[in-house]
This record gives C-alpha cells, sequence and structure tokens, in this order.
C-alpha cells in the first residue's frame, strides 16, 4: 500500500464517520460513559489501595513488657526480641516516653502523679515485621520470650481496608469488563450501520479487486478515530471530575489521597490504547461477515 | 483466457445449474454467451470470477487455477478482468470521474498516475465532457460507458459484459457492443452475455448458447465443422 492510499484510506474513514454523525455521536457519547465509569473504578481502587499500603506501613506492634521489668532488665529482654524470626527491628519504648502520649488527655495534675515511679505502663518495644502475613506466628514466638506480658493486636483497620481492597479491585474488574464489552458492541453496531450504508461501494471494490483489508481498513479507522475521540474526552472528564471528588472528600476524611497526576500518564495511555483496541476490534468483528459475502450477496440481492 | 473442463455446478438447494460444461476462450477472442433467464449463465459469470466455486470440474482462468485458489488470491483474479453490469452499478453520490477513479483506488493505484489514466480512458468512452457529471446527469447508454470505462480503467485482459444493453436502448445498444468491439481489436478477450438475438446475429461474432446448463452450441464447432 503506497501514501495515496494510506491517505485515502483515512480520508474515507472520517468521511464515514460525517456521513454516519449521528451514531458515530451516539457512540462516542456510550463510549466516554464507559471510559469515564472505567477511570472511576480504576482511581477507587488505586486509592484504596494506596491508603491500605500507608496503614501497612506503620506496621510497628507495640511489644509490652512485664510490670516489674526495670530498664536494664528490659535491654536484655529487647536481645531476646531481636532475635525472633521476621522480626527487623525492635526499638525501646520506654514508659516515660509512653506516657507523654496521654499528657493531654491526662491533664498536668494527674499527670504528674503518673509520671515517675507511678507511671503505670510498662516498658515496650516497637517491632517491625518484615512479612506482616508471619504476624500470627511471630507474635507466637514473641510471647515466649522471658519477659514479655503481651503483643497489641494487629490493626484491625488494617484488616478491613485490605479486605475493601480486594473486594474494590474484584468489583472493578468486573465493571471494567462488563463496560469493555458494551463499548465492543456499541462500536461494532455503529460501523456495522456505517458498513450496510456502503454495501454497495464495498460490492464494487470487490469486484475490481480490492484486497479484504483494503475495504476493512476505512472501517477499522472509522472505529480507532471513534475510540480515541471518546479517550481523549473521557481523559479531560476524568480530570476535572476526579479533582472535584478529591477536593470534597478531603475535607470529609483527610487522608493520604493519589492526585491525578500521580496516575495521569497511566490513564492517557491505559484510555487511548482502549479506545484504539475497542474501536478497531469492534469495526473487525462488524466487517467480517460482509467480507465473507460475494456479489449481489453483499447488496442482499 | 477462459477454461471450461467438466465443469458442473449444484447450488446447496439442488438446483443444478451447470452441467458438464466443456469450454475455451482464447485470449483475445470476443465471444456472445447467449441463452434464457434461468439457463445457467449468471452461474458461469459467477464461476469466472469466482463469486462461486464449482462442483465439479476445473477451471482455468487468465492462468489461475479457480477451484484451487486461495481466498486472498481472489482479488488478484478480479484485477484480470473489467465487469460491466446490467445496471451499471455506478455509485450516485460520486462524479463520472471518481466512479472510474474509485476501481484504480481501489487496487492501491498513487494519485499520479490515476489522474493520467482516467481522462484517457474517459476520452476513449467518448464521455471526456461529463467527466463533473453526476451519473443521474446522463443517458443510459452514457452511463454504461461509464461502466465500460470503470472495467477498462485497470487495464484488464479480459472484459466481462454481463447484459450490458438490458438497460438502455436499442440504439445505444449497438453503440456498446460497437466499443466493446473496438476494445476488442486492442486485444481485449471480451464476453458478452445476453440474450437480445438480434444484436448478437448483426455482429457475426463468436456466439455460444447455454441451454438447460450446457453448452448446447458453439458457433467456433460450427467453422471447424465447415472447414472439415
Amino acid at each position: 500500500m503506497n501514501f495515496s492510499s494510506i491517505g485515502y484510506l483515512i480520508r474515507e474513514g472520517f468521511k464515514n464517520i460525517w456521513s454516519n454523525r449521528i451514531m458515530s455521536l451516539a457512540s462516542i457519547g456510550v463510549l466516554i460513559s464507559c471510559l469515564v465509569l472505567t477511570g472511576s473504578a480504576i482511581m477507587l481502587s488505586v486509592n484504596v489501595s494506596t491508603i491500605v499500603e500507608s496503614v501497612g506501613d506503620s506496621n510497628v506492634t507495640t511489644v509490652y513488657l512485664e510490670d516489674d521489668i526495670t530498664e536494664l532488665e528490659a535491654v536484655y529482654v529487647g536481645k531476646s526480641i531481636e532475635k525472633v524470626d521476621n522480626i527487623t527491628q525492635a526499638s525501646f519504648y520506654p514508659k516515660d516516653e509512653a506516657i507523654l502520649a496521654y499528657k493531654d488527655v491526662l491533664g498536668e495534675e494527674v499527670f504528674v502523679n503518673m509520671s515517675g515511679d507511678d507511671n503505670p505502663l510498662p516498658h515496650a518495644y516497637h517491632v517491625v515485621m518484615a512479612d506482616l502475613s508471619q504476624y500470627d506466628k511471630t507474635v507466637e514466638q514473641l510471647l515466649k520470650v522471658e519477659g514479655v506480658n503481651s503483643v497489641s493486636s494487629r490493626s484491625d483497620v488494617a484488616e478491613k481496608l485490605t479486605s475493601l481492597n480486594t473486594l474494590v479491585t474484584m468489583m472493578s474488574f468486573w465493571i471494567i469488563l462488563a463496560l469493555a464489552i458494551i463499548s465492543l458492541f456499541i462500536i461494532s453496531n455503529t460501523i456495522r450501520m456505517t458498513m450496510f450504508s456502503h454495501r454497495f461501494e464495498i460490492s464494487i471494490m470487490k469486484s475490481v479487486g480490492a484486497t479484504n483489508s483494503f475495504v476493512r481498513t476505512p472501517f477499522v479507522i472509522e472505529g480507532v478515530i471513534i475510540g480515541l475521540v471518546s479517550a481523549g474526552v473521557s481523559i479531560g472528564a476524568l480530570a476535572l471530575l476526579y479533582d472535584a471528588v478529591f477536593k470534597a472528600v478531603q475535607n470529609i476524611l483527610p487522608l493520604d489521597y493519589v492526585p491525578f497526576s500521580d496516575v495521569m500518564w497511566f490513564i492517557i495511555i491505559a484510555f487511548t490504547a482502549a479506545g484504539v483496541i475497542v474501536g478497531a476490534l469492534g469495526s473487525l468483528l462488524s466487517i467480517r461477515k460482509y467480507l465473507k459475502k460475494e456479489g449481489n450477496e453483499i447488496l442482499g440481492w | 483466457m477462459i477454461e471450461f473442463r467438466n465443469v458442473s455446478k449444484v447450488y446447496s438447494n439442488g438446483t443444478h445449474a451447470l452441467d458438464n460444461v466443456n469450454l475455451t476462450v482464447d485470449k483475445g477472442e470476443f465471444v456472445f454467451i447467449v441463452g434464457a433467464s434461468g439457463a445457467g449463465k449468471s452461474t458461469f459469470l459467477k464461476l469466472i470470477m469466482h463469486e462461486e466455486s464449482p462442483t465439479k470440474g476445473a477451471i482455468i482462468v487468465n492462468g489461475m487455477h479457480l477451484e484451487k485458489l486461495k481466498r486472498r488470491k481472489v482479488p488478484f483474479l478480479r484485477r484480470t478482468m473489467g465487469i460491466v453490469f446490467q445496471d451499471f452499478r455506478l455509485i450516485g453520490k460520486m462524479t463520472v470521474y471518481d466512479n472510474v477513479a474509485f476501481a484504480m483506488r481501489c487496487i492501491g493505484k498513487k494519485t499520479k498516475t490515476i489522474k493520467k489514466r482516467v481522462p484517457y480512458i474517459l476520452e476513449l468512452v467518448g464521455l471526456k465532457d461529463k467527466a463533473h457529471n453526476k451519473p443521474s446527469e446522463l443517458s443510459g447508454g452514457e452511463q454504461q460507458r461509464v461502466s465500460l470505462a470503470r472495467a477498462l480503467v485497470n487495464n484488464p485482459e479480459m472484459i466481462i459484459a454481463d447484459e450490458p444493453t438490458g438497460n438502455i436502448d436499442p440504439e445505444m445498444s449497438y453503440e456498446i457492443i460497437e466499443l466493446l468491439s473496438e476494445i476488442n481489436k486492442r486485444g481485449t478477450t471480451v464476453l458478452v452475455v445476453t440474450h437480445e438475438h438480434e444484436l448478437v446475429e448483426s455482429f457475426g461474432k463468436r456466439v455460444v448458447r447455454i441451454e438447460g446448463g450446457a453448452v448446447v452450441n458453439d458457433t467456433k464447432d460450427d467453422d471447424v465443422m465447415v472447414a472439415i
């Protein structure tokens, strides 16, 4: 195929869209809705997993020592704790430091009575585990260490967020799949209509010896253009929408949300690829049956 | 060149369209194929264009064995033949020029080549002045000449005209056959399918008569008989 042909086929693709503009517009609309929904699902999923990860990062577990352990004894216990498998770090957390956290809550007067020798808190170690999934086993071992009284339970929030993350990811996957199928169907229907209105030209093309790929190309280009336009509009719409939601949610529940710019390139590439693939595939699906026909069959005579 | 060897065609609905047809058309010949409707003329043409495959027998068209032709080779078979339809099959929204140029576009010819070739062909069929008219602004005879120009533009080895005079006035019919005859003189094989006996007789070319799916008469054989 030479440049004249490529130019011609691309022009034909654009002409197809224009001559079938109502349907093209409708399918662009549906595609945009699908892509924005897909994007929302992706953004929700990304945010949930980021929040889960940030909670996971602070996976500091507190190991409380027996009440009567002195600071000196605590150093020895600390050495034993460090030897436990899966513990990467153990830092001493003296009770004098721990009580400071309660200073504001208790009020100056009560605090004075609770500091020094009257401190009711035990000494503790903050430990970091290499692998959180080994949590239960590690805790079992820690409790065997002499001088260890108890271990703080794993953050419930982290656990719940992890399961939420799985749920959101699963749901996003199915939503995206369903929307992809809908988009494919819509595009292939639009192309089918263009093709139907061009069946006469197609029959002539075949009778003068156009190859199947030549007949196919303008329709594939039509599908790809619809896909690309939809992707472009969707990226913009998603950016604006996300920004607005981002600000609103930040006020209600201030967490470390992912800013759109962090995922912008991923979204641009993913949407563009999705638009091109869905557009091309949709048109290929509908043209297949036309290309199998010969002569008057194409015209339905 | 066309060669049919013991060709039979039975459609999936059980219709025996052609029955053991043997026929050879040499390069540069002008042949009329005549027969009543339903005799098998259309099937004959569809087999040549490879819109249908034979149930039995071998078909060779312009050096290609059609009974074992691969799907992706079909377009290249069709490029060796120009087809003229009874109903012209012109694209209404395109000008005469674009209709002819379309056939060149379809096989990937360069715009430069198209710009040179189309006016030449339009002049050949006497439609240079109508290049920028729409088909609907032309008479039946003129439309058929556009159709012929489109068939010729890719310089095929063979022109197949399916009832080319079916939709036009008798005088115009004569003109179209004259034009085909002119093209034939330049070395292109011409195959005209028609049921108009008078027209056929007045030209004195080879006539192949098909009836009930079989070749019942071929004037070429008569010549041989006379020669003997």
